[in-house]
């Protein structure tokens, strides 16, 4: 459209209209400095704010997944202890057994010595089994009890399993039932204890004999659940490690996708800067003359 | 020279003429920056020139081109009826474009996404609290932060739900008055309408009233986008949604038939209007303007993201209710419903439906025991997020393409007023040449007198001695 006449009406108001888009231009990015962010709000990107949303969103979910193995980790670390403790209880009493069981080395009152320390192990092997993480019974499985073996070493748990997720549709069992350790009630570890402390007491030879095989058996059964505990250990650890990379990944990539560029964001800024006092500028050489000003 | 005086005479219709030609140049600089001012020309014409030859020519020598003086032809009003026609048009839909772009834009920044607040922070810390409770279902504690949480959830989507609310109730206490407006200004055109005619009748300078015509005109299209149809004595008849607002000297009413009650409240049905003009009521058709742009938000836009948060709300109670009804409790009982809501309006009447931490079913096995199965599953609900995202990031691109659409129709509009503004505007340079250029000339005319004065002194005074 070519110009014919021009009003002083026509440069006020382009003026002005000049002045304010380049206002607007300012304030917009003095917003994204002052926010730090390019997506104030999703009509400023909407593609960039639905994979923000979706990031924060992931980010969450695997700041979950890193608290969950945290948690895995320390019942199955608390389990790990427990399962070396009472591995090395039961090789103490498998020790004292032989020690009975050498005939003609042992009297009767050193016997009846032997049975009070074999006594003693089974009731710190019961206390070990109960160790608890966080008020709970970790052989205990899903018991509302305090306890998983009550004083005579009898399973008085619930079993069933306890799992954490620690990463999307991967769970994992953190507990061990008291059962698969010790065996079941009336043929278990603690009951295998007591018959030889009934036996050292007694000098029955052949049953000392027998539980000596037995409890070597309960030594194998305790180690290969600990070397089961210590493999979940690694694979919770492997996925926590996963999360946590993850989370950082994905903050990088909010980062990009959300946050303003300072030092571009500043230069822009100075350049509109510069533009809106050129407006300005013009405006007040522009509004300035008029005829009037040359009349006399 | 037929008579001596005639001169005088002459000089004396420049006088006039040009003391005319300073009164129009000193009004339009006076209305230099009047809003709606059509700045206007002194328009002249010679007189005496007669083109027909007569028998009592003054110059029978065939000297006829010399005229009698100056006369004033009429005072011209420098406005295009096209352009003014189209100015209205662009106007009406800059009005509707602007007005759907800022509401718009204020609810698009009450939703406060994406960002640490909201709803879909609210959503992520309530599925990461049954992640806490999954891992320590015997805490209390873990129990109870799930019910805050579900509360702060609650209090989120409500708040939405609420700013929604609020905006249409804006928009119709909004659109009330702009309809009382319509009515008020088509009643002031009816008697504009009325003032040209009879200014018609007179005879009389109707300048101002057609500006005043304009004015009313386009600010009755920013309002409905209608359209003005010029009458032959230059009134305007006024036609909103093809009905007939204002027909000459009658006025009609614009009302809300449907959708708003008298006291802004919803009626439940779309907005429609009706105008009374006379004695027939006839609804209209589908407005532009400001009333085009409300109803359009009252009817489709706001409703439609409401009902989208609404349905996004319902599927994320339904899939907790499921889950959790099929749970236990901390002592052992079944799992009740977790969210309360109605059916359709999930939104606004969401609430939890639980009162104590025990009830929060985290147990897969019932019996009371110590289970975080159902808590486990539970958060692992995340469909309700990935529908919410995409209700947001669905209304941010409307948002996006009402404030595109608005600044293109922006410097349309711009460039269309400026045309107007090329042909109707004042330019005091112009106008102070003008000046010039008649006060020099008044000069002249008063000199000619001078000059007559002198010759006739001559004649009379000193060749009589």
């Amino acid at each position: 459209m070519t110009t014919v006449r021009v009003t002083q009406n026509m440069i006020t108001n382009r003026s002005l209209s000049a002045m304010q888009a380049a206002q607007a231009r300012l304030a917009v990015s003095q917003e994204q400095l002052s926010t730090g962010r390019v997506v104030n709000r999703p009509s400023d990107s909407p593609t960039a704010a639905s994979v923000a949303m979706r990031f924060r969103s992931a980010a969450s979910q695997q700041e979950s997944y890193v608290r969950n193995a945290d948690n895995a980790m320390s019942w199955l670390g608390t389990i790990d202890t427990t399962l070396s403790g009472m591995s090395a209880g039961v090789r103490r009493a498998r020790e004292l057994g032989l020690q009975g069981a050498s005939t003609g080395t042992t009297s009767p009152a050193a016997r009846a010595a032997l049975a009070a320390e074999v006594d003693q192990l089974k009731e710190s092997l019961v206390s070990q089994a109960n160790a608890t993480f966080l008020g709970r019974p970790v052989l205990g499985g899903l018991t509302p009890g305090a306890t998983a073996f009550d004083a005579t070493g009898a399973y008085v748990g619930v079993p069933g399993q306890v799992s954490r997720t620690v990463a999307d549709g991967v769970k994992v069992r953190v507990d061990v039932t008291g059962t698969d350790v010790v065996g079941p009630n009336g043929s278990s570890l603690f009951d295998d204890l007591e018959t030889l402390s009934t036996a050292l007491a007694a000098g029955d030879d052949t049953t000392i004999r027998s539980t000596l095989a037995s409890l070597e058996t309960r030594l194998t059964t305790i180690n290969t659940v600990q070397a089961d505990v210590g493999a979940r250990y690694n694979r919770v650890e492997a996925a926590s490690q996963t999360a946590k990379d993850s989370i950082i990944t994905l903050q990088t990539r909010l980062s990009e996708v959300e946050e303003a560029d300072l030092p571009a964001t500043a230069v822009k800024l100075q350049m509109q800067e510069v533009a809106y006092q050129a407006a300005l500028a013009a405006t007040s050489r522009v509004m300035q003359p008029s005829l009037l000003q040359f009349l006399r | 020279m037929t008579g001596s005086f005639s001169s005088l005479n002459t000089a004396l219709t420049a006088l006039r003429y040009h003391r005319v030609t300073l009164d129009v140049a000193s009004n339009n600089v006076a209305n230099a920056a009047t809003e709606g001012y059509t700045r206007r020309r002194a328009v002249g014409e010679s007189l005496g020139a007669g083109a027909v030859p007569a028998l009592w020519s003054r110059y029978p020598d065939g000297l006829d081109a010399v005229g009698g003086g100056v006369g004033v032809k009429g005072v011209d009003r420098l406005a295009d009826g096209l352009l003014d026609a189209r100015s209205r048009s662009e106007n009406g839909r800059s009005s509707c474009l602007q007005l759907r772009s800022t509401v718009l834009q204020r609810v698009e920044s009450g939703l406060g996404e994406p960002g640490t607040t909201g709803v879909a922070a609210a959503l992520a810390s309530f599925r990461t609290s049954w992640h806490d409770l999954a891992n320590t279902p015997e805490s209390g504690a873990a129990r109870g932060q799930v019910l805050a949480r579900a509360e702060a959830l609650v209090d989120a989507v409500h708040a939405q739900a609420a700013a929604i609310d609020e905006e249409s109730a804006t928009q119709r206490v909004s659109l009330l008055s702009s309809v009382t407006e319509v009515t008020t200004r088509a009643g002031e055109l009816a008697a504009t309408n009325r003032a040209i005619s009879a200014a018609a009748l007179d005879g009389v300078d109707a300048s101002d009233l057609l500006d005043q015509r304009d004015q009313i005109a386009m600010r009755l299209a920013q309002l409905t986008g209608g359209k003005a149809v010029t009458r032959p004595d230059g009134g305007f008849d006024f036609n909103v949604g093809s009905v007939a607002l204002v027909s000459g000297v009658q006025a009609g009413t614009l009302s809300v038939a449907t959708g708003v009650t008298a006291s802004g409240a919803a009626d439940g049905n779309p907005v429609s209007l009706t105008v009374t003009l006379g004695a027939t009521t006839t609804t209209t058709g589908a407005l532009g303007g400001e009333i085009g742009a409300t109803t359009e938000l009252l009817d489709t836009t706001l409703p439609g993201y409401a009902s989208g948060l609404a349905s996004v709300v319902e599927g994320l109670a339904t899939q907790v209710n499921g889950l959790h009804t099929a749970g236990y409790d901390a002592t052992g009982a079944t799992g009740q419903a977790f969210f309360t809501f109605t059916a359709g309006d999930a939104a606004r009447t969401l609430s939890v439906n639980l009162t104590s931490p025990t009830q929060v079913a985290a147990a897969a096995t019932p019996g009371g025991v110590i289970d975080g199965t159902q808590a486990d599953r539970l958060a692992a609900t995340g469909a309700a997020e990935d529908a919410y995202t995409s209700l947001v990031t669905g209304f941010g691109t409307t948002v996006a393409s009402a404030q595109r659409l608005s600044s293109t129709q922006d410097l349309l509009t711009k460039q269309v007023d400026s045309a107007r503004e090329q042909l109707s505007g004042v330019n005091i340079d112009e106008e102070m040449v003008t000046m010039l250029a008649a006060q020099r000339a008044y000069e002249a005319a008063a000199r000619v007198m001078t000059v007559v004065d002198s010759v006739l002194d001559t004649l009379i005074n000193r060749t009589a001695r």
